[in-house]
């Protein structure tokens, strides 16, 4: 073997590189369908995807290695065995999306393994055919397919990880649209807009709305208020307790909110805080507080100091320098502050569930869970609630992106 | 126009580092003066101490004899030129200029008309018309350079400080820039102190250099001065390149001593006696005619227009340095682990004592 060229060694074809890679990951979908399948307890079909899972293990252990060694004698039959065993699946399965999802992960890398296996430079290869003439030409062919095969895995992947986090939405949107309390059925089966009607023209959801505005928005004033000058002493100043400080700020962080849950309510009932928005601003933007004077710190510690030194020397005062110099050149930070504190306070639920016993006080997520009673869910109206409540934060989302990307301080200093 | 005055300037930070000890340094009116000196010895913070973004620990400044010492930064009509030009990034070049006349106050306070007419003065001066209305970052180095010298000048200064400035440009940019900031001088006049660590500048910009090591003040004297007559072995060794020979050796009857080596002493040191540093610069050592030192090549450095000998002699390194004379090369074919004879007691050494 000595005789070979370098392009002889190197070369193996992109097809048989993406199925090595691309087969065991077919292996583990079916694993997660197979699974699926078997929870939901269905007979029949379990067992033909644990087949082609066994199938596609052994496919993957006969693919050629361009040595025309006997194992590769197989590689093709198998294939075709999975091929079949998909195509059976998808006449015999339910014409479901999902059951058409889950066959073509059997009939897909087969057919593909079949075809590559057959045809072409690949094919040639496979067979032990690869001459010094093949590889170069091979090579030069990978260059150009390699990317393709790329771009194409890369997207799969990417459609498979939206479909997750999309199903989820999809799915609550069916129940919102679809008439009667009830979860499941098919989507998209019929369409009313009655849950959303009777959840804006319900008193509590505008009662519940506002008192998280109210809420919300507080926060964000007071969190900032605190954040921000805190923020720039301990970027700027030194003094005693400056880092043991940092650390506290960072252990508070650190506790999960359950802990803190029975002592926020002793304090707050001393106070006479309970089913107040005001208590509830408080124990927020103290949640927030930590998150916020970091992310702060962060940026001021960005603005160069020679900056300000600048100001001084332009004839402004310390506070001066701050707010027409530091704090417009942070903005960006003080908008994923702001919108940090009003998505916490928008979205907290345990807080606002214990310190809040009366409706009139209720939050949106505290009144949202007390549409599911024991008796008698309101699967309906509770979806189309969701869907209004999270517009606003979806909405802050798309606004504050822009200041995120906003790049202020970029060329202030240096070259 | 003003004058800057020193006394015993000492500066102390909080972690006993002493930056400054005890400077005295005065600068007459008009007057370009460079601080010169290696990296953290103290000439920064000189600078810093007298634009008040520092506190002194010791001492006095003085601007027009008046003291300073506790006058905020922007009370005490200093422009200042960073190493980082400082441009705020969110404000456009006309607002980055005319900032500093904004905030001034009471008496000093600028109306509308005079921000726009200054404005406009240091747009020609800079020639910077064409980027009034952008931002800093869309800017050159060039031009942000001249934004920063601009920024510093509208608000007519008593003093002028730059720190470094020319450090962030390219080679050539550099050169220019040199030129264009001695022109401005002569231009504006402004008392200016000039904060570098690289000699060239320091030569061609300074009425005067002060030279600084370890927060002391080593010499004060005009340029070529301190060349020739450099005050001690530290500024013979850090002004000139390739840097000044200086041998340890004793003087004694005329005669220079240092470990193998030994040759007369020119005639203007042939009093000396006792212990010293013997001081020649490379390009005074002659080479060829009448040498009375025997030394070994060890390198030869073929620059075109002149040659630099790397020689030992008895334990002595020592470098000489020969232009080009007609021939094509200036060493005149010579190579290393030959010999060359050279002679030290040229008109132009000196010799300090340690």
């Amino acid at each position: 073997m000595s005789t070979r060229t370098l392009a002889e060694r190197w070369y193996v074809p992109a097809e048989i590189g993406a199925l090595r890679v691309w087969l065991p990951f077919a292996t583990l979908v079916n694993l997660v369908i197979a699974g699926g399948e078997l929870l939901r307890g269905e007979g029949g079909s379990p067992r033909i995807v644990l087949t082609g899972i066994v199938l596609l293990v052994l496919l993957r252990w006969c693919l050629p290695d361009g040595e025309g060694g006997r194992r590769r004698q197989f590689a093709r039959p198998v294939g075709l065995a999975i091929l079949l065993l998909g195509g059976y699946s998808l006449i015999h399965g339910q014409p479901t999306p999902f059951e058409i999802w889950a066959s073509s992960w059997l009939i897909v890398p087969s057919a593909l393994a079949l075809y590559w296996l057959s045809t072409g430079l690949s094919g040639k290869w496979s067979v032990g055919n690869a001459d010094n003439g093949v590889s170069e030409l091979g090579l030069a062919r990978n260059r150009l397919i390699a990317p393709r095969l790329e771009k194409f895995a890369l997207h799969t992947f990417l459609i498979h990880t939206v479909g997750l986090i999309v199903v989820p939405v999809v799915w609550i949107l069916d129940v919102a649209v679809s008439p009667g309390n009830i979860l499941g059925g098919a989507i998209g089966d019929a369409f009313t807009l009655e849950h959303f009607r009777t959840v804006l023209g319900g008193e509590n959801f505008w009662l519940w709305t506002r008192n998280s505005i109210v809420v919300a928005i507080g926060t964000t004033i007071v969190g900032l208020l605190l954040a921000i000058p805190a923020g720039y002493a301990f970027s700027r100043y030194n003094f005693s307790g400056r880092k043991g400080a940092m650390l506290v700020f960072m252990l508070i962080q650190m506790f999960p909110g359950i802990v803190i849950l029975v002592p926020y309510f002793m304090v707050m009932k001393t106070l006479g805080l309970l089913n107040t928005s005001i208590g509830l601003i408080i124990a927020y933007s103290v949640t927030a507080l930590p998150f916020c004077v970091w992310m702060l710190k962060g940026f001021f510690d960005a603005v160069p100091r020679a900056l300000e030194e600048a100001a001084l020397l332009d004839g402004c005062t310390q506070v001066e320098v701050f707010f027409r110099i530091v704090l417009p050149l942070s903005l960006p930070a003080v908008a994923i502050t702001a919108l940090f504190s009003f998505l916490t306070a928008w979205n907290e639920f345990l807080l606002a569930l214990v310190f809040n016993t009366s409706n009139d006080a209720y939050t949106l997520p505290v009144g949202l869970s007390s549409m599911i009673p024991a008796t008698g869910q309101q699967w309906g109206d509770f979806a189309a609630a969701s869907l209004v409540v999270s517009i606003p934060v979806v909405v802050l989302f798309v606004l504050f992106q822009k200041a995120l990307i906003q790049g202020l301080s970029a060329g202030s200093v240096k070259g | 126009m003003s004058e800057v005055e020193f006394i015993g300037a000492t500066k102390r930070y909080d972690d006993g580092t002493l930056a400054l000890d005890s400077l005295d340094l005065k600068v007459e009116e008009g007057e370009f003066l460079v601080l010169l000196g290696p990296s953290g010895c103290g000439k920064s913070t000189a600078l810093r101490v007298l634009a008040g973004l520092e506190d002194i620990t010791g001492g006095e400044v003085r601007i027009d004899g008046g003291k300073v010492n506790d006058l905020p930064p922007g009370a005490r009509g200093i422009g200042m030129v960073f190493q980082s030009y400082a441009l705020y990034p969110h404000m456009t070049v006309r607002e980055n200029l005319a900032f500093g006349l904004r905030r001034a106050r009471g008496r000093d306070k600028v109306g509308e008309a005079e921000i726009s007419s200054r404005v406009d003065d240091a747009t020609e001066m800079l020639d910077l018309r064409a980027v009034l209305g952008k931002k800093p970052r869309e800017l050159s180095g060039g031009q942000r350079q001249r934004v920063a010298i601009g920024r510093a000048l509208v608000r007519r200064p008593r003093v002028l400080l730059m720190d470094e400035p020319l450090s962030n440009l390219d080679a050539k940019l550099r050169n220019r820039m040199r030129y264009e900031l001695r022109r401005l001088h002569e231009l504006h006049g402004t008392t200016t102190l000039y904060v570098t660590h690289d000699q060239v500048e320091a030569m061609t910009l300074a009425d005067r250099i002060a030279i600084i090591a370890d927060g002391r003040l080593q010499q004060h004297a005009k340029p070529l001065e301190a060349y020739h007559r450099p005050a001690n072995s530290f500024v013979a060794s850090f002004l000139g390149t390739p840097a000044m020979n200086l041998i340890e050796g004793v003087a004694k009857d005329g005669v220079f001593s240092a470990g193998g080596l030994s040759f007369a002493l020119p005639e203007h040191l042939s009093d000396w006696h006792g212990p010293g540093i013997y001081g020649v610069r490379p390009e005074d050592v002659g080479i060829g005619d009448g040498g009375d030192v025997r030394c070994i090549i060890g390198g030869v450095e073929r620059l075109g227009s002149n040659a630099i000998y790397h020689l030992e002699a008895g334990g002595n390194r020592i470098s000489a340095v020969q232009r080009r004379s007609g021939g094509a090369d200036a060493s005149n074919g010579r190579s290393e682990n030959e010999t060359l004879d050279v002679k030290l007691a040229v008109p132009m050494a000196v010799l300090f004592k340690e």
